[in-house]
This record gives structure tokens, C-alpha cells and sequence, in this order.
């Protein structure tokens, strides 16, 4: 399967959506997949500062907790309410309506040891 | 070591599970997603395989009597045909394994153990049999295997295909007969809360089973469920897991099985123990929890009420079949597993409220 275009992604299997200098943040299908049914998700709160590759949350499947790792630094200016009331979302549409959060990327720690679509595909492919 | 793999490896890849060790088997976790098999089971029929169980076979005139000596429930006065709960007990009272016993006919039964169990259970069986001309034990782990059809569509699904007519078949009973063709030991016991049929063939006959139980039952709504799915179905049915609510230091009575535990047999291992700790009645024990928010409690996660630590959760999960509710088994003081009363869980450093409920979580309906 193609990664989408126009996304970062990281080892962790976030992917990042850059515009200007805010990101959305999400998990990629092929996480989601690998997780099953999401039951919970928690995010970091409105307003937190994030440090680059901190553990930020958690995404809980019925069989396991997982760790959200931010794949950049930043202040975070919102996050994906609907996931409360329907965490599934993640597993439905993880590159849409299943987002996490967005940030406000902190100048010093741009992200770096990013992924495009295509080595990220390579990346899953081998996993 | 290497995990090994049942008969029905090749089939579980083709309806494309998730493979996870085992039990020391690789067995599939899910197919198709954890809540959708849930589903099925529930309200249709899931198919299981269980060949990592281990199934040995007892024969001889003393094997009812032996084995009351080594377990809390009655072996003897069993009646062929019928399937019994067990639990094999330490000297401490503590559980070495939970098993079903099925009486195939006056001197021969069908033993299952659980198959983190079998490395254990395999030598200290065949110790205490060693020398007895009126017990025989065979092992049958890997070259038998172990299909359940489970859900309120069971029976329509499985009596076409036995000899026998299981429709007239009571819960826990057994029967020998021909499934498909080939011998096999039918069951109606299970590990889900629900109706459901467990049948016992060898490992050469699995593959052909699976697929013609897989054909007829697709037409009633049946998936092949697998581990994940089996978990959350026996936790909500307040049914025990090895190594959550019974293990080597957790009693039967500790562990919820106290209707299980038969004292008037007058002397099995652990004997002593159990009595005194029914006497005492002081000991920390199992009680199911329903927590208030949407935050999962897991094995492991402390249990506090007010500031003062009660125990430890054991098992838990997001529970399909209590309104989607989270839900644990917690062993906690005597205090502390009162019912109604409120628990905190401790998860990721932040409190939780719950509240102690009667077990099971789930019954299901009569019909």
C-alpha cells in the first residue's frame, strides 16, 4: 500500500503534516493495524510544551498500551476531542479524521531523521 | 526454543491471523479484530482453535481416586459422559493448575491442562502415577487437536456434522462419536460465557475439521476468533486465568473458585491449608471492578482505597459485553472486596475510580 503523499513520517510510525509552522500529528494505518481496535486514547494537554522524541501519551488497544512518541518539539495548540468519545476513529481513518494533536513546531527542534513516503513504505514493507 | 505450531498453522496464516508465542505454541491472536470476533461469539459463533491445550489421556480403575487426592473438586463420582472443573493444588493450598476432566466411559478420561502449564503438570502426573498398576497416563500434547465452535449458534452449526445428536447434549457433558468422518470426543464446555462445543480429534484430522466447520458455519454468521477475542469473552464470563486470578500462591478460594473446592473429601494436597484459610476467612481474594472512566486497567496496576494500597489488578480489559465499560479482576483485601464499595486503580500515576461489582460481569440470556 502507498504511504500518502505530502506527509512526514517517523520511525515510531507517527506521521506529521507540516504547514507553516504548525503540524498535525497522527499514528499511520499501518500502526493503527498493527494495534487492533483501539479502545483509548491519551493525548498531551492544549498548551504543553512537547520535547522532541518525548513519550507524550498513549494509545490503548483492546490487547495493549502503546507509547506516543512527538516526532518534533513544540507547543501543543490542539487536540482531536472526538477521539474521547470514539478513540476508534484512529483505526477508521488514522491519515484523517483520526489525527491526534497539532503542535506549533519550536524553531530549534525542526524535525529531522524524518521519512518521505516512499522510505517509510520501505520501512513497513520489512517490518 | 523455537514455539511450535498446531495443526492448523497454515489455516490460521490463510484467514490471515496475527500470530503471537503461546503457551509455547504460536497461536493466533486475531483474525479480523479483537471486537468483531467478540462480536460473533456473542451473537453468531466464533471458531477457536485451542491444539495448544494439552490433552492427556488417564485409564484404569484408580484414576477417579487418584486424582481426588491431588485436586479441591470430585473426580470419582463422576459419571461417564460427564466434564468437571478442576484444580490440581500445592501443599500451601495454592492452584499448580486449572483443568477439565471429561469421563469418557468407566475407566478412561480425557484430562486438559492449560499449555503454560504442561512443561509442569506433564512430570508431576507422571510421578504420581509412577508405580500404579491402576492408573496410566498417556500424553496426547501435539498429537491432538483441540477445535471450539462457541455461541448461541453452536449446535445449529456442529450437529450436522457429528454421528451423535448433541442437540439432547446437557452443558458439561462429553460424548465419543464421528465428526466429519473421524473419531473424535465432543464437548459441550467452553471458555466464553456462552453455548459452545470443544472437539477433540487428532492433529491429522484438524485441518479438514476447521475448513468443513469454517463452510457449514460462515452460512450463521461464524468467524474464526482467536486468543485476544477469548480473553476479553472469558474475563466478562468471570471465568479464571492461569496466571491472573489462580497461580501458585493464589488459592481457589482466593481465586474465586470456592464453589469448586469440595472439603468434605476427606484429605486431598492442600487440604489443610484451604480449610484453614476458610476458617480465618482474613485472606486477600479476587473481586471484579467496573471502572468509572474509559481508561483501561491492566494486569499489574496498583489498588488503593484512600491512601492505603489493597491490592493489585490481575486482569482487565475493555468490555464489549458490560456497555463497553472497562473491567478488572483485582486481588484485594477482605475490606477491600466488599460489593458496592469504591477502589481507586493507580494507572500511569493518575487515580481512577471503581466500583465492585458481583461476578460474573456477563451472563448470557436463557433462552
Amino acid at each position: 500500500m502507498a504511504q500518502p503523499a505530502g506527509l512526514l513520517y517517523s520511525k515510531e510510525h507517527e506521521w506529521l503534516k507540516v504547514e507553516g509552522d504548525t503540524a498535525t500529528v497522527g499514528i499511520t494505518d499501518y500502526a493503527q493495524n498493527s494495534l487492533g481496535d483501539i479502545v483509548f486514547v491519551e493525548l498531551p494537554r492544549i498548551g504543553a510544551a512537547l520535547k522532541q522524541h518525548a513519550n507524550i501519551g498513549v494509545v490503548e488497544s483492546v490487547k495493549a498500551v502503546s507509547d506516543l512518541f512527538t516526532p518534533a518539539g513544540g507547543e501543543v495548540v490542539e487536540v482531536n476531542a472526538a477521539l474521547e468519545a470514539d478513540p476508534a476513529l484512529v483505526n477508521r481513518d488514522a491519515f484523517g479524521d483520526g489525527w491526534l494533536y497539532k503542535i506549533k513546531i519550536d524553531a530549534s527542534s525542526m524535525p529531522d531523521a524524518l521519512l518521505g513516503p516512499d522510505d517509510y513504505e520501505k520501512l513497513v514493507a520489512t517490518s | 526454543m523455537s514455539d511450535a505450531r498446531t495443526a492448523l498453522y497454515d489455516d490460521h496464516l490463510a484467514f490471515g491471523a496475527r500470530m503471537v508465542p503461546f503457551g509455547g505454541f504460536e497461536m493466533p491472536v486475531s483474525y479480523a479484530g479483537i471486537l468483531r470476533e467478540h462480536d460473533a461469539v456473542r451473537h453468531r459463533a466464533g471458531l477457536f482453535d485451542l491444539s495448544h491445550m494439552a490433552q492427556y489421556h488417564l485409564e484404569g480403575p484408580g484414576v477417579g481416586h487418584w486424582a481426588d487426592a491431588l485436586t479441591v473438586n470430585d473426580v470419582a463420582t463422576m459419571k461417564p459422559g460427564q466434564a468437571r472443573y478442576n484444580i490440581f493444588t500445592n501443599d500451601a493450598g495454592g492452584c499448580h493448575d486449572d483443568v477439565l476432566f471429561y469421563r469418557l466411559d468407566e475407566n478412561r478420561w480425557l484430562l486438559v491442562v492449560n499449555a503454560g502449564n504442561a512443561a509442569k503438570m506433564w512430570p508431576y502426573l507422571v510421578a504420581r502415577a509412577d508405580g500404579r498398576r491402576d492408573v496410566k497416563i498417556t500424553s496426547g500434547h501435539g498429537s491432538r487437536a483441540l477445535v471450539a465452535v462457541q455461541g448461541p449458534l453452536a449446535t445449529e452449526i456442529v450437529a450436522q456434522l457429528v454421528d451423535a445428536d448433541i442437540t439432547v447434549m446437557k452443558y458439561y457433558t462429553c460424548v465419543e462419536t464421528h465428526v466429519c468422518g473421524v473419531p473424535a470426543i465432543v464437548a459441550r464446555t467452553g471458555y466464553t460465557g456462552e453455548d459452545g462445543f470443544e472437539i477433540f480429534v487428532d492433529s491429522d484430522a484438524a485441518s479438514e475439521l476447521w475448513r468443513n466447520l469454517f463452510e457449514r458455519g460462515s452460512r450463521f454468521g461464524l468467524e474464526p476468533a482467536g486468543l485476544g477475542a477469548r480473553d476479553v469473552l472469558r474475563l466478562e464470563a468471570g471465568m479464571p486465568l492461569y496466571g491472573h486470578e489462580l497461580d501458585e500462591s493464589i488459592s481457589p478460594v482466593a481465586g474465586g473458585q470456592r464453589w469448586a473446592v469440595k472439603t468434605r473429601k476427606a484429605a486431598f494436597r492442600g487440604r489443610d491449608a484451604i480449610v484453614a484459610e476458610l476458617e480465618a476467612d482474613t485472606h486477600d481474594r479476587i473481586a471484579g471492578i467496573v471502572l468509572d472512566g474509559r481508561v483501561p486497567a491492566r494486569d499489574g496496576y496498583a489498588v488503593y482505597v484512600g491512601d492505603e494500597r489493597v491490592g493489585t489488578v490481575r486482569s482487565g480489559s475493555m468490555a464489549p459485553s458490560v456497555e463497553n465499560k472497562n473491567i478488572a479482576t483485582v486481588l484485594v483485601t477482605k475490606a477491600a472486596s466488599v460489593l458496592g464499595g469504591s477502589l481507586d486503580v493507580e494507572i500511569r500515576g493518575t487515580r481512577h475510580r471503581a466500583t465492585v461489582v458481583a461476578l460474573p460481569f456477563y451472563k448470557r440470556p436463557t433462552p
